[in-house]
């Protein structure tokens, strides 16, 4: 149970052998292997061998769900997925804000290029994706024009001030193990709007490759974004009490910018809880913060942002690991629809026969997930790390539950009947899961249940929510095989229903 | 800056509110149900006897204010047309939404609305909608100068989108643990036959909606959303069926699996009265537009008002939303299509409210999460502050500007730069007019926003008497 518990964390789902392979070999072991573990085909590549770069699809985001769904429930490189899914929760883009061209190549890239940096440098990861196309469209910094003493134009704000605010400072200066620095008890502004005008001034310029030979349209949604100089703001540049002399190169400046961001001393702790809130806890103890946030300050080799060791901080931090927390009623989180859908499938093994991973946007909270990949609303992600729910014992403690935020009394219904459908293979395309092995203990509720416990909610459903359970699974006749599918059906349906479950410790 | 935390209108009323009620004891003791269901029980301080309902229309992102209430005489039309020039609305296009008010603004300052709400003009020359000037959030009126030396509290993270939200609704940043709807909501719930029925939102959660009893309900465009589990065998077993709905629904020691199981609570009970409720409504003749999700939200306040008497509603407090505001480009082609969406969507809400006979017992409102610059970036705005909001129903004293117009310039007498306003008007003193309408007694006002004692003019003057 402890291994499936570390595999809820690490992974976004494991079956039964992925377990027993933990239990084996031991976390660290387990974490050398992904860690080793090659990139199957990227997004982008998928996306052109399976020939979705047709004309149909040019205006359109054909092709972006089944890619990240085939990714997130079939790909073995189960750590690195998780940290896709974390990372693009924090570094957001959302094809709906993506008014262009062949969006869903500029997504897939955009998710390559979390998947490249995953267990990278979170410096190498802020150089990509600010000169992305799909960071370029999403916060409308291509094509960004320096001031215009004509027009009175200034350059546009919205990645300068979002860059800071979500991906890499946030708002309010921080002590290392991630709470608020307060000076005379008052908390400090990180930047003021002049600092945002001003690290505008480096966004400016930035456009999409145009002129490419290649025969394939989408290609332009790969390449970096290039300079056009009548754009490029060549005045100087200051910004959190860094001045870029004028007339500096406009890729030097950017190294500059981005270089003053990833060292300033907010960044560990900002980035380090909100990776330990995707993975663990929602409400971090500071020290657990302070710890992973030294790593990601220096990973013991003098390198700061070593996302790799970050996460095996992370993961192997007392915090996450100790079975006190198992009975602590205040530690965990909730487990995000989309995960607890993604839990399912690398649960029971689904496959998509035809490679089409049909399962389609699922945000609609009341008759799907009311959460899909690549689809949040803003930049400010389905939820945020701060999100308290409001007139909650959560608040009264003066706690945080981000996965609340997408939690109303329409969500929760519309996930359980989703779930129901799914898991009896309705409204997935061609997904299916493989049942051979439950459907093997279907004469028996108790071992069913125990078994779907294991694998989905780590053995968190207690003994008494089973008892009832198995009662209830008992008046399942399971004479016929159809029978039997209906009583694994069921199991996995009230498991997955259960808060023990959607609440992960 | 001053730390908000000073402030803290949010402990204060908490604390108010549990004085008066005699639950302080209770909310250090008791379980959260408990807790909500006592405080529910002892919150009985208005009882309505007739209908009154407001409607929150969060337009998220930042609506630009400019380009929504553009000025129109020539004079500041030509400034206007200076400081984004890339950007602005030819003045031609303009002359059907001119806005002839009763009484004429100051030194011949004239406004229109974008073209593209042209279908809220009748409602304005009927005198039902009006157009507030520079409101926006605040701690107490605030000068220029007491700005700029940061000489008197402001509100936190100013041009931060999550964190305006927040202030808007509740007079805090994130994090917030209620807003002034839901704390409207604290006062009336009890004269409502179901309390949960108090505040809905036909858009996500909002802490706008959570007051310190009252809890939001959350419906869709097609109303409630029965687990199908429950409602019919799973899997052809009535017994699972009850064990799902047990599962869901019984109390837990954990935090977050107590709080979900909250939410499933609400949901599984209020279901079918719902879904009764909305079946009762007759078929309205007015149409709302196809496409619209604003208009569908609408369209679903409209039939749960209709539902008002099956669901035993007196007072009623809804939030719907639109997204997409935060033009930073493009804003010449998503501007007006936003626009178009709001003007068709809140003027079928009106006429539907007249077809009803409730139009003087409904009003909705505008908000956003901050006006944004005057000034361009080329093919859009950036984040700002004060902006341009409308109040409609038939108890607005419409035809009608509250505030005073703005000087449009770059960092002039009220922007704090690049045309970013510095709000005249408070989003309490325009929550406090609406409070007052709704039925808030004058001792009860700083229950409900609790910064409304900063200011001498707590009621706008904008809404008839109750």
């Amino acid at each position: 149970m402890q291994a499936a518990r570390f595999l809820a964390q690490a992974t976004l789902g494991a079956d039964k052998a992925q377990i027993a392979s933990v239990q084996a070999g031991g976390y660290a072991d387990w974490l050398d292997d992904q860690f080793a573990v090659p990139r199957s085909q990227g997004h982008f590549d998928w996306l052109v061998a399976n020939g979705y770069g047709i004309e149909a699809n040019r205006n359109n985001a054909t092709g972006m769900d089944n890619t990240i769904w085939r990714k997130f429930i079939a790909s073995p490189d189960a750590l690195r997925q998780r940290m896709v899914l974390a990372l693009s929760e924090i570094c957001v883009v959302s094809v709906l804000g993506i008014d262009a061209q062949w969006r869903q190549f500029s997504v897939a890239n955009y998710l390559d290029i979390l998947e490249a940096n995953a267990f990278g440098n979170y410096r190498a990861l802020l150089g990509q994706l600010s000169t992305s196309p799909a960071m370029g469209y999403y916060l409308t910094f291509r094509g960004n024009a320096k001031a215009n003493p004509v027009t009175g134009s200034l350059p546009d704000e919205n990645y300068a001030r979002e860059i800071m605010q979500l991906f890499t400072l946030g708002l309010t200066v921080l002590n290392s193990d991630g709470t608020p620095r307060l000076t005379a008890g008052a908390t400090t502004d990180t930047y003021d709007q002049a600092d945002v005008s001003g690290l505008a001034r480096v966004f400016t310029g930035f456009v999409l490759v145009t002129g490419n030979t290649s025969q394939f349209p989408p290609e332009s949604q790969r390449d970096a974004m290039v300079q056009v100089a009548a754009r490029y703001e060549t005045g100087s540049k200051t910004f959190l009490g860094t001045t870029i002399p004028a007339n500096t190169e406009a890729f030097e400046s950017l190294r500059i910018a981005l270089d003053t961001l990833f060292n300033h001393p907010n960044l560990p702790p900002f980035v380090s809880r909100q990776l330990i809130q995707r993975l663990v806890t929602s409400n971090p103890s500071p020290a657990y913060v302070e710890r992973v946030s030294a790593v990601f300050g220096n990973n013991g080799a003098g390198v700061r942002g070593d996302l790799r060791e970050v996460l095996r901080a992370v993961l192997l931090d007392p915090e996450a690991r100790s079975d006190a927390n198992l009975s602590n009623p205040n530690f965990g989180k909730l487990r995000e629809p989309v995960v607890r859908f993604l839990n399912w499938a690398r649960a029971f093994g689904a496959t998509s026969p035809s490679n089409v991973w049909g399962i389609g946007d699922v945000s609609d909270p009341a008759t799907r997930l009311g959460q899909s990949p690549a689809r949040a609303s803003s930049v400010f992600n389905f939820f945020r790390p701060g999100y308290v729910p409001p007139n909650s014992p959560i608040a009264t403690q003066g706690l945080t539950g981000p996965e609340f935020q997408i939690t109303t009394e329409s969500s929760v219904a519309g996930y359980v009947n989703y779930m129901q459908r799914a898991i009896s293979g309705q409204g997935i395309g061609d997904v299916r899961a493989n049942y051979t092995a439950l459907q093997a203990l279907a004469g028996d509720s108790a071992a069913l249940l125990a078994e779907v416990n294991l694998v989905l909610a780590a053995g968190q459903v207690t003994a008494a929510t089973l008892t009832t359970l198995k009662t209830a699974l008992d008046t399942i006749a399971v004479a016929t095989p159809a029978g039997q599918l209906n009583r694994v059906y069921a199991a996995i349906t009230l498991v997955m229903a259960a808060p023990e479950y959607i609440a992960q410790k | 800056m001053k730390p908000y935390s000073d402030i803290a209108p949010d402990n204060a009323s908490r604390r108010a509110f549990l004085q008066r009620t005699g639950a302080l004891s209770l909310a250090a003791a008791a379980t959260p149900w408990a807790m909500s269901l006592a405080a529910m029980g002892e919150a009985a301080a208005q009882t309505a006897t007739d209908y009154k309902a407001l409607v929150c229309v969060f337009l998220f992102g930042g609506n630009d204010y400019a380009n929504t209430l553009v000025p129109y005489d020539q004079a500041n039309y030509n400034a206007y047309n200076s400081l984004r020039s890339n950007i602005a609305t030819a003045r031609a296009s303009l002359a059907a939404t001119l806005l002839n008010p009763n009484i004429p603004l100051a030194g011949g300052r004239q406004y229109a609305m974008a073209p593209e709400l042209a279908p809220l003009l009748p409602m304005f020359d009927a005198g039902k909608m009006t157009a507030l000037l520079n409101v926006g959030t605040l701690i107490q009126p605030a000068t220029k100068l007491q700005y700029t030396n940061r000489s008197v509290p402001l509100p936190p993270k100013l041009f931060s989108h999550n964190d305006q939200q927040s202030f808007w609704q509740s007079s805090s940043a994130e994090g917030a643990r209620s807003g002034w709807g839901g704390r409207m909501g604290d006062l009336f719930a009890a004269g409502n036959g179901n309390a949960s029925f108090t505040c809905i939102s036909v858009s996500g959660n909002t802490v706008y909606l959570s007051g310190n009893s009252a809890v939001q309900y959350q419906v869709t465009t097609n109303g409630s959303v029965p687990v199908a589990g429950i409602k019919n065998p799973l899997f052809g077993s009535t017994a699972c069926s009850t064990a799902l709905q047990n599962l869901m629904t019984a109390p837990r020691a954990h935090l977050f699996e107590s709080e979900y199981a909250r939410v499933s609570k609400r949901s599984i009970d209020a279901t079918d009265q719902i879904t009764a409720g909305l079946a009762g409504v007759p078929a309205l003749t007015t149409t709302f537009p196809a496409g619209n999700s604003l208009a569908s939200q609408l369209n679903m306040v409209v039939r749960l008002i209709a539902a008002r008497n099956t669901l035993g509603a007196k007072r009623q407090v809804f939030f719907v939303s639109l997204g997409g505001f935060d033009t930073h480009d493009r804003l010449l082609v998503e501007h007006p299509a936003l626009m178009t969406r709001v003007g068709s969507a809140l003027a079928a809400f009106y006429n539907a409210t007249v077809e009803l006979g409730v139009a003087n017992q409904v009003t909705a409102f505008t908000a956003s999460d901050f006006g944004r610059t005057l000034v361009s970036n080329t093919d859009g705005s950036d984040h700002g502050w004060g902006s341009m909001h409308f109040a409609l129903g038939g108890s607005v004293l419409g035809k009608s500007f509250v505030g005073n117009a703005p000087e449009v310039a770059n960092n002039g007498a009220n922007d704090v730069g690049q045309g970013r306003l510095l709000p005249e008007l408070s989003v309490d003193q325009f929550g406090g007019t609406l409070a007052n309408w709704f039925g808030v007694s004058a001792a009860d006002q700083a229950l409900v926003l609790p910064n409304l004692q900063n200011y001498s003019t707590r009621n706008l003057g904008f809404m008839a008497p109750g």
